[in-house]
């Protein structure tokens, strides 16, 4: 009879796949890192195995974007994980929402040798050990004159050509920051005047992107010519359109930076400011570097001019760019989504 | 005994819907009632919203026209499928649900070439002269729902073909040699048998629809905006657990509502459908 | 059994049908093996780098694993779960209340990201299950809505009295059920297993609360890695998951018959 062999391979497939699954790993030490997942292989490479032989303990992920990783450490009440890698704007809702414990500068020297901005970028709370920045691109071929601005964005000739980050991206909120400077108000307070100016920037957007793939997709397929954007996104743009260019504003980028922090309710807190101060020192972030995986925060890298153009690197960017403040922005970001959704929904 | 059988069999499910969906989702939404604005400020907030309610209505259109589309593209399919014998009946299953193994990231990519201003449908209709600027397609309600329609004619295949096969084949060709003509024995023999599928695949597809939020974000964009995605900006954007419970609270109740109303009408034609 | 003739409207009606559903496959499947840093069609140079690119990536294989075994195992704890549901629903349809059936399409009616945190606060938190036990108990759950309604849409149409003739027969109930009822719904079981499998191999939703320290699934890896990169090989995933359905669908042949699929 089919149907009893169907049966019989079924429980054969059930069988083989517990068997597999059982697994045994109980060392005394564990780590357990929270972070995003991609370009796992360098991770491993530049940074897991040699802090295993440092520590001489083991290292266990948990992996998904920031939103998932901060939501369900939430509901964890802040446990199961010792380091955890957010966004700054992530981070700040973790530490408003009381997930983290301070970090102890005193066991962290490597602090000392990386840029100021990256040390205490939000408080007693966690380092940032990568540096990256928002800002325009355009197509050098088709847009003339050049970008050189955010209040080109609402330049005419630029109708149906734009496509702005979404809302709940990271770097959705600074247009509305920057539509707050076109109108000459305080985004916050002036929350009304600024989201005039989003609407006058409406002609301009073919359609906002969440994702930096739709986004490449959006240039690749021509729909687009000018785009806010991330800098590490820039790679794969000049892939699909050789005349991508990273617009050089006078009124300059946005600083984002991505940061590590202890979780309160970490089981391994000497563990976790022991790998923290691994991945600033100057060894790591320098292979890092030069692999393209994330751009240097420690002063002490030295890269070469071709190594260097994809990042935010020297003192003289660094110093250029602007912060944001994210504890502000938090708190005004569910009312901007909501006024966001009515200029872009209608 | 019988009793037993019939308790002990659908048992060991409803303890799992009801210990592992039913309590904590409750215990979920029972949050949004506690504001201190009064149990039902979120609720009142939404409903006096226009533009809330433009989404919701939205939303309820777009599921509401992909099920009916969904169900007469899938009925026809597995209709014409479960005549077919039996290797090629396998390969054309198996062929339908290749378009459920593409992630949706892809697969809309892929409508983005097909839809989008320089993409294949406006370049055949420039070329042969049908129109002399491209259309614009993309990040319309059409594109979402032609994007959802893809997704969910599989489903209803699948659904249909195993019902279909059910129906005795003696009793359409009996229908038939009676003088019956198509026609009617489509509307009083094979559709009230189909039924029970019919069901299953319209409230399967309309649930799907109406809770997606990928979809209609990567070929809608924000002007396209659906109940799900609202219910994911407040989760996973501002962490507002009380404002996505409220979204989800007034979703579920309409999807109950819309799936009652449609097993009321399958009972309707078969009073054996469930 | 031979085919009856099909109006040649109808047969037209679903060869277009296949055409809207296969031809943007072959635009993912070009991208797939597009040499390029991101997804384009007409591919731009031929290379399968992004298929290799899978295989390389140590997270990508890990997952992969994870994923086939919590599809595996969550459908058949499902279909065993489900199947006797269904069967009770319709076999005794009188006596059983009507809310029953709505209750097993809760789990898909309910938007997926509110049913995965309830889930993580059910299951992982307040069960205290080891996180791949949760993830295939959350998956089961998921997609038990396939288990009993597909299955149940099948036994709609059986006729219970060729079920009491080999009961007064005296064959025991689970044989009868085995060798009597199941063959009738097998097309029912297959396609409820196909759905409840790819649902579950491709979640998202569920999976991202209920994944932890140590597992993940491919979805979710798939994501990770296109927060950084934009290149084709999510299509080579797309394109490799078709491969594996053909794949087992010909051992299948090979083993079974193809008309195993259906009756």
């Amino acid at each position: 009879m089919k149907a009893i062999r169907f049966t019989q391979l079924a429980t054969l497939a059930l069988l083989a796949t517990l068997g597999g699954t059982a697994t045994a790993s109980a060392q005394s030490k564990t780590l357990t890192i929270s972070w995003w997942g991609y370009n796992g292989e360098k991770m491993t490479a530049n940074i897991i195995d040699p802090f295993k032989k440092i520590c001489g303990c083991d290292i266990v992920f948990e992996t998904g974007n920031n939103a998932d990783r901060l939501n369900k450490l939430k509901l964890r009440d802040g446990k199961g994980v010792d380091v955890i890698y957010l966004t700054d704007s992530f981070s700040q809702l973790g530490i408003e929402q009381g997930l983290f414990q301070p970090v102890d500068p005193a066991k962290i020297p490597n602090l000392s040798e990386i840029y100021e901005l990256g040390r205490a970028p939000q408080g007693k709370y966690g380092p940032a050990y990568t540096i990256g920045r928002i800002g325009l691109v355009y197509d050098s071929a088709k847009v003339n004159p050049p970008i050189t601005s955010w209040n080109d964005l609402w330049r005419p000739d630029l109708k149906g050509s734009v496509s702005l980050p979404g809302i709940t991206t990271t770097a959705g909120p600074m247009v509305v920051v920057q539509a707050g400077k076109h109108a000459g108000v305080d985004p916050y307070t002036g929350t009304d005047k600024a989201f005039e100016a989003v609407e006058a920037l409406k002609p301009n957007v073919v359609k906002n992107y969440n994702t930096g793939s739709e986004l490449v997709n959006l240039i690749s397929t021509g729909e687009v010519r000018v785009a806010i954007g991330q800098d590490f996104t820039l790679a794969s743009m000049q892939a699909a359109v050789k005349t991508m260019t990273w617009a050089k504003l006078k009124d300059g980028d946005i600083a984002t930076l991505n940061t590590v922090n202890i979780p309160k309710g970490s089981t391994n807190v000497e563990l976790a400011h022991q790998f923290i101060n691994f991945i600033l020192s100057k060894d790591v972030q320098q292979k890092e570097a030069e692999q393209g995986v994330d751009a240097p925060i420690s002063t002490k890298v030295q890269l070469t001019p071709d190594q260097a153009k994809i990042w935010t690197y020297g003192a003289d960017q660094v110093s250029s760019l602007t912060r944001i403040d994210y504890a502000k922005m938090n708190a005004a970001k569910t009312d901007w989504i909501d006024r966001w959704n009515e200029v872009f929904g209608k | 005994m019988n009793k037993l059988a019939r308790w002990g069999l659908t048992m060991p499910a409803t303890i799992a819907v009801v210990l592992l969906l039913v309590i904590p989702v409750l215990l979920t939404i029972a949050t949004t009632f506690g504001e201190a604005a009064g149990p039902f400020s979120t609720y009142t907030a939404f409903f006096k919203s226009g533009f809330r309610m433009a989404v919701l209505y939205r939303t309820l259109q777009v599921a509401l026209i992909t099920t009916g589309i969904a169900l007469v593209v899938g009925f026809i399919t597995a209709y014409v499928i479960a005549q077919m014998p039996g290797r090629l009946k396998s390969i054309m299953i198996v062929a339908a649900v290749f378009p459920l193994l593409t992630g949706v990231v892809v697969r809309s990519f892929a409508w983005l070439i097909i839809l989008g201003k320089n993409g294949i449908i406006n370049n055949v209709l420039m070329s042969v002269g049908l129109i002399g600027e491209p259309l614009s397609m993309l990040y319309t309600q059409g594109s979402v729902i032609v994007a959802m329609v893809y997704l969910f004619v599989p489903l209803m295949i699948l659904t249909l073909v195993g019902v279909l096969e059910g129906i005795p084949r003696d009793l359409i060709e009996a229908a038939a040699s009676l003088g019956a003509r198509p026609i009617p024995t489509f509307l009083q023999v094979i559709l009230p048998l189909a039924a029970p599928g019919l069901i299953v695949g319209a409230v399967l597809v309309f649930t799907g629809s109406f809770t997606s939020y990928a979809t209609p974000q990567l070929l809608g964009g924000e002007k396209q905006m659906m109940m799900g995605t609202f219910l994911y900006q407040r989760a996973m954007v501002t962490f507002d657990w009380v404002g996505a419970s409220t979204i989800a609270a007034i979703m579920v109740v309409i999807t109950i509502g819309v799936v009652l109303i449609m097993s009321r009408m399958a009972r309707r034609l078969n009073p054996m459908a469930v | 059994m031979m085919a009856t003739r099909i109006h040649p409207l109808l047969g037209a009606f679903a060869i277009l049908v296949f055409f809207f559903l296969l031809a943007p496959l072959v635009i993912i499947v070009g991208s797939a093996l597009s040499d390029t840093t991101f997804l384009t069609f007409p591919p731009q140079g031929l290379t399968l780098r992004w298929f290799a690119n899978i295989f390389q990536m140590e997270a990508f294989r890990r997952t992969a694993i994870t994923s086939l075994q919590v599809a595996i195992l969550g459908t058949g704890l499902s279909l065993l779960v489900g199947i006797p549901a269904a069967y009770a629903l319709n076999r005794y349809r009188v006596e059983l209340p009507r809310w029953l059936s709505t209750l097993f399409v809760l789990p898909i009616l309910v938007p997926e990201i509110v049913f995965g945190f309830a889930l993580l606060k059910s299951i992982t938190i307040g069960l205290g299950l080891p996180v791949f036990i949760s993830l295939v108990v959350g998956h089961a759950l998921l997609i038990l809505p396939y288990s009993v309604r597909v299955v149940g849409a099948s036994l709609a149409s059986f006729d219970f009295s060729i079920e009491e003739a080999a009961r007064s027969l005296g064959c025991p109930p689970l044989k009868t059920f085995m060798t009597v009822v199941l063959p009738n719904i097998r097309a029912g079981v297959i396609a409820a297993f196909i759905l409840a499998f790819i649902t579950s191999i491709n979640d998202v939703s569920v999976s991202v609360f209920l994944t932890g320290p140590g597992i993940s699934t491919l979805p979710i890896q798939i994501l990770a890695h296109m927060e950084q990169f934009f290149d084709p090989t999510i299509a080579s995933v797309s394109v490799l998951l078709m491969l594996v359905t053909v794949g087992v669908m010909a051992i299948v042949e090979a083993t079974l018959g193809l008309t195993f699929l259906t009756k």
